[in-house]
């Protein structure tokens, strides 16, 4: 964490990287407007900063540091590191005066996530690579799908393994697209997606050949390579003829309707389905039933990119409140918007530390609360949420909300 | 100048304190705590750029790193939330920074004795969130309530929102630790008990110790009051036509002995076209609306409710029409944590510009408001007729007192400036004219700052002047307390205290 | 179904409201775009983001009431209910 490398004299002299001044440029209004607020709103939502109290973590610093570098005060070099501290739970710019109170009025907003992303792919542009991420996207590249550990070796071989035995058919109008950490690690979410969906008789489809999304590798600075991934996902959608994409990871949701439309433009015109809306939908049609009751004491763990960054928060309450047997004990999403697992932004590659901290915390909430389950509607989040509520002397279970449906509509059975 | 003196030895010794964890040299962590909300001017930022970071975890780490200063005579700045508006984070002469962010422990909750005993580093909203679950909450309540810090609220004797009803900090904090400037940890508080809220015995040394902007040592832990949770809030929101109208129903508002009364704020009719810009409450309001006067109580249901039927009354019998549940409820909530946002900046010709927050506050008593609010607005005035860069956000006045909300407010006037077009001839400018906004506060029988603090250039100059024969006195107290000049060194022309010492 | 949709988050075009407000959704005031030409020039702005940000702040507000008090007296009930 510490850092006692002396710098050159109080100052020091900076030297601009290629891009550098175009980043400046570009970023230089939107920077201006924190620095000159500058006021921290943002400070005690932020997971990372709950942990570090560091300031060189905070969005502040993140704008400030672009002013800073226009003034030739600091270089990528002094930063680069710095900008690793982040979930990118988009709790900071939400919360920020800027965005909640002025955002919609001026249609300019906060968008710490976008310039951590920038300052990231600048300083790979420059060469300054993370070890840990660098490694990640490179296998990814490899393999077309990220390296989680996992029981199924990651493979494109392996990319539909979770399905076995579903009968699942290939192509189609509507597309199921199975997020990494589904695919190969926790591989009870998309089996109960699926099942779900053929209960309440929705026809859909898998890829011929599914890579990952491409948006972790965006999230480290790796732009190029994400586009990559997402050109080919694109192009598989568009050969089967699909119109419509229903994900069930935040993540996944994210990229397809953010980091998608911003690369391909008018063209992308698929429509992106999260599957707690949709399931929310079923549920309250009556087209799936939630009979089994499910004899647990469950709060719910809002996912930031569903959350913070989305707005999404009903849903998943409406459905948890569907589920006979289940005493739901809520915390409400505002009080949520400070709080994360750790899981995002490539944080657990390279500070697992700070991860299971942010985790640590999480589940000691949830334990306050007196609960036996954590429902989350994020898989990224599960693992290390799951190791925390694990490792606790009162063990907290964490589920999926999916997990969660799919055993109250008879379709799973209780994990032992 | 003191930029070298702080050595690869002196860091060994930090980092043999604090940790190898929390001790930073590098280059983003020194730019990164050289700075406040809306500093000094950013092409000078380099000068404020201190030559390391602490963030020690105990009251010890923070008394041996200050004598380890004294020993090597280096410059010390206490940091806390980093908000402060009068620039007493920012180091003057480089040095150590010591950043108490790290130590945010609540270290005891007494439900017999209503008091929590917490570490400086720790925030206002996030403490309450935990006191909730008892029933009782700690009401500092700045406008920088979600981000400023105990440590810092200290540091500059800060004023609360709702200070009418619960009192300010220095009303809330009932003792503290501290280390001086020379590195002993001492407690002070009214009288020895550290829980005791009155005392007659000895010096009353807690006053002493609050809002010297981290001139005169750290505060390490802090006891504090705690107030039952309130179960019932009311706000009002009343519009007027005219300013003399508002500024009489002001008055009136904070005499009526209401208990419960929190707050009353008066905004004239600047403040009312900035808000029109771009304040959804306050867009569709009717061109006749042209003051806004703001109350709000808190307190037991069986108060607050008859409470707010009197208050009801008295701003409608002294010409105010009350605005409306949403406004009042909405703007009221906003307030907590609301401030200006840059976007609120336009150059004259109604073009946006990205604005910082300038905001000059003083103390001022009620029958001299109508009068300095002229004499202020004019200055801002001149000063938007030189450089476009000055924008007038408007004023408010607030009521001040603690407990007894009637006799002065807090009066601010808040300016957008557009920095990225600062040089050195708007920039001295901005200095005389808030010279000039301190010497109207003075001449009016006010005081330079109601909350947050007078060290930044230009007020500063006139501090002497407001304090007269105290300012004497302030010199020799920093003198004795701080024989080397270490505790934040050039703040409040404190240099003074040492003319005539042999360097 | 319920899904996002490009071309859906088109905003509507202004509508005026007064010399320096616009609006295009009801009841969300937008700066009247020609004041955003000069010196900042307003972001690509999704439906959705905007109605993300204008329920969100209203949830807040209601959050800040709940922090503080268990209640929140309402001055029009205190009126209609006289005295
Ligand atoms: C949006 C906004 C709204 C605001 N509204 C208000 C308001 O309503 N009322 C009000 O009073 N202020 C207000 N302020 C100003 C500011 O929040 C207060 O001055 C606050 O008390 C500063 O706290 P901080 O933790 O940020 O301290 P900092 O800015 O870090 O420090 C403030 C001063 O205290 C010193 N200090 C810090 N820690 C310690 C310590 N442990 N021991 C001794 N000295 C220390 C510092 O050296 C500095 O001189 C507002 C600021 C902003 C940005
Ligand atoms: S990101 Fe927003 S809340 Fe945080 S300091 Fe900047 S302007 Fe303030």
């Amino acid at each position: 964490m510490s850092s006692t490398e002396r710098a050159q004299g109080p100052t020091g002299g900076t030297d601009d990287g290629p891009g550098t001044a175009e980043f400046v440029q570009e970023w230089r209004n939107a920077a201006y407007n924190c620095y000159s607020s500058g006021h921290k709103f943002c400070r005690e939502v932020c997971p990372v900063m709950q942990v570090t109290r560091n300031e060189v973590h905070t969005p502040t610093a993140f704008h400030a540091n672009v002013v800073a570098m226009e003034q030739g005060l600091l270089s990528i070099e002094d930063v680069a590191r710095d900008y690793v501290h982040c979930t990118q739970c988009g709790a900071c710019e939400l919360r920020c005066p800027n965005t909640l109170y002025t955002g919609d009025f001026y249609r300019f907003r906060t968008r710490t996530v976008q310039l951590v992303k920038a300052v990231r792919a600048l300083a790979v542009d420059q060469g300054i690579h993370q070890p840990g991420w660098q490694r990640w996207v490179e296998e990814t590249d490899r393999q077309r799908s990220e390296p989680v550990l996992g029981e199924v070796p990651v493979s494109q071989e392996h990319v539909a393994d979770w399905a076995a035995g579903l009968n699942l058919p290939v192509g189609g109008e509507t597309i199921l697209f199975c997020d990494c950490e589904g695919a190969f690690h926790r591989t009870s979410v998309p089996r109960a997606a699926a099942m779900l969906l053929k209960a309440a008789g929705v026809e859909f489809g898998l890829m011929r050949e599914q890579w990952c999304c491409g948006g972790p590798a965006a999230e480290m600075g790796y732009t190029d390579r994400a586009r990559e991934f997402a050109r080919h996902n694109v192009d598989d959608w568009r050969a089967v003829g699909a119109r419509r994409i229903i994900v069930f990871d935040p993540h996944d949701y994210i990229t397809f309707t953010e980091d998608y439309p911003a690369w391909f433009g008018d063209d992308y015109d698929f429509e992106i389905v999260l599957f707690v809306e949709l399931l929310a939908e079923l549920v309250r049609d009556g087209r799936i039933q939630l009979t089994r009751p499910v004899d647990r004491t469950v709060t719910y763990h809002d996912a930031c990119r569903l959350n913070k960054r989305k707005g999404v928060h009903a849903a998943p309450r409406e459905i948890l409140r569907a589920v006979p047997g289940l005493t739901f004990k809520d915390v409400d999403h505002v009080t949520q918007w400070s709080y994360c697992s750790g899981a995002g932004g490539g944080l657990p590659i390279e500070r697992p530390d700070l991860t299971a901290e942010i985790s640590r915390r999480r589940v000691e909430r949830a334990a306050d609360l007196g609960v036996d389950t954590l429902v989350s509607a994020c898989v990224w989040s599960e693992r290390p949420l799951t190791e925390q509520g694990g490792k606790r002397d009162d063990p907290i279970q964490v589920l999926d909300l999916l997990e969660i449906v799919a055993l109250s509509a008879g379709l799973a059975e209780e994990p032992a | 100048m003191t930029a070298t003196l702080v050595t690869d030895p002196v860091i060994d010794e930090l980092i043999g304190i604090c940790g190898t964890d929390n001790v930073f040299a590098d280059r983003s962590s020194r730019v990164n705590r050289a700075r406040v909300p809306a500093p000094f001017p950013v092409h000078r930022w380099a000068e404020h750029v201190p030559d390391v970071v602490v963030l020690p975890t105990t009251a010890e780490q923070v008394s041996e790193v200050v004598k380890l200063a004294n020993r090597h005579r280096i410059p010390v700045v206490p940091r806390a939330g980093g908000t402060g508006l009068t620039d007493g984070a920012v180091p003057l002469r480089h040095g150590i920074v010591v950043d108490v962010k790290l130590m945010n422990r609540i270290l005891e909750i007494d439900l017999d004795d209503r008091t929590v005993t917490v570490q400086p580093g720790i925030n206002m909203l996030k403490l309450n969130e935990e006191l909730q679950k008892h029933g009782v909450i700690y009401p500092d309540d700045p406008a920088s309530y979600p981000c400023s810090l105990v440590g810092g609220r200290i540091g500059t004797s800060g004023w609360s929102l709702i200070g009418g009803r619960y009192g300010h900090t220095r009303d809330l904090v009932i003792s503290f630790q501290i280390a001086l400037p020379t590195g002993e940890l001492i407690w002070v508080g009214d009288g020895g008990g550290r829980k005791v809220r009155k005392s007659s015995t000895g010096y009353q040394l807690k006053h002493l110790f609050m809002g010297h902007q981290g001139t005169l040592g750290i505060v390490t832990e802090a006891v504090l009051e705690l107030v039952p949770r309130p179960e019932a809030e009311f706000a009002a929101f009343f519009s007027y036509p005219d300013y003399e109208t508002a500024w009489r129903s002001t008055g009136a508002l904070a005499k009526s002995g209401l208990a419960t009364l929190a707050g009353v704020v008066l905004f004239d009719e600047w403040k009312l076209d900035y808000l029109r810009r771009d304040d959804e409450a306050y867009i569709p309001q009717s061109d006749d609306v042209r003051c806004v006067v703001a109350t709000a109580m808190y307190g037991t249901t069986d108060e607050v409710r008859p409470g707010a039927r009197r208050l009801l009354r008295i701003g409608q019998e002294t010409g105010g029409a009350y605005l409306g549940d949403e406004i009042s409820q909405g703007d009221w909530a906003s307030r907590h944590d609301r401030y200006a946002t840059p976007l609120h900046g336009r150059l004259r010709d109604g073009q946006v510009v990205p604005m910082s927050w300038h905001c000059e506050d003083a103390s001022i008593n009620w029958s001299k408001l109508p009068q300095m609010r002229r004499e202020w607005h004019d200055i801002v005035a001149r000063l938007g007729d030189r450089f476009r860069i000055f924008d007038d956000w408007g004023m408010f006045a607030y009521t001040n007192g603690a407990f007894k909300p009637w006799g002065d407010y807090l009066t601010e006037i808040d300016v957008g400036i557009w920095e990225q077009e600062l040089d050195d001839a708007s920039w001295d400018a901005w200095v005389t004219a808030k010279r000039d906004i301190a010497a109207v506060a003075i001449a009016h029988g006010g005081s330079i700052s109601a909350c947050h603090g007078a060290c930044r250039a230009g007020e500063v100059d006139l501090v002497p002047a407001e304090l007269g024969g105290g300012w004497d006195v302030m010199k020799k107290v920093k003198r004795v307390l701080d024989p080397l000049n270490i505790m934040n060194p050039g703040k409040y022309l404190l240099d003074q205290a040492y003319e005539g010492d042999p360097a | 179904m319920i899904g996002f949709r490009l071309s859906a988050q088109l905003p509507p075009e202004p509508r005026r409201v007064n010399d320096t407000v616009v609006q295009r959704f009801d009841h969300v005031y937008e700066v009247d775009p020609a004041l955003m030409r000069e010196h900042v020039q307003q972001h690509d702005f999704p439906a959705w983001d905007t109605r993300r940000i204008v329920d969100s702040r209203w949830e807040h507000l209601a959050w800040m009431h709940a922090h503080w008090a268990d209640s929140v007296v309402s001055g029009e009930e205190l009126m209609s209910s006289g005295e």
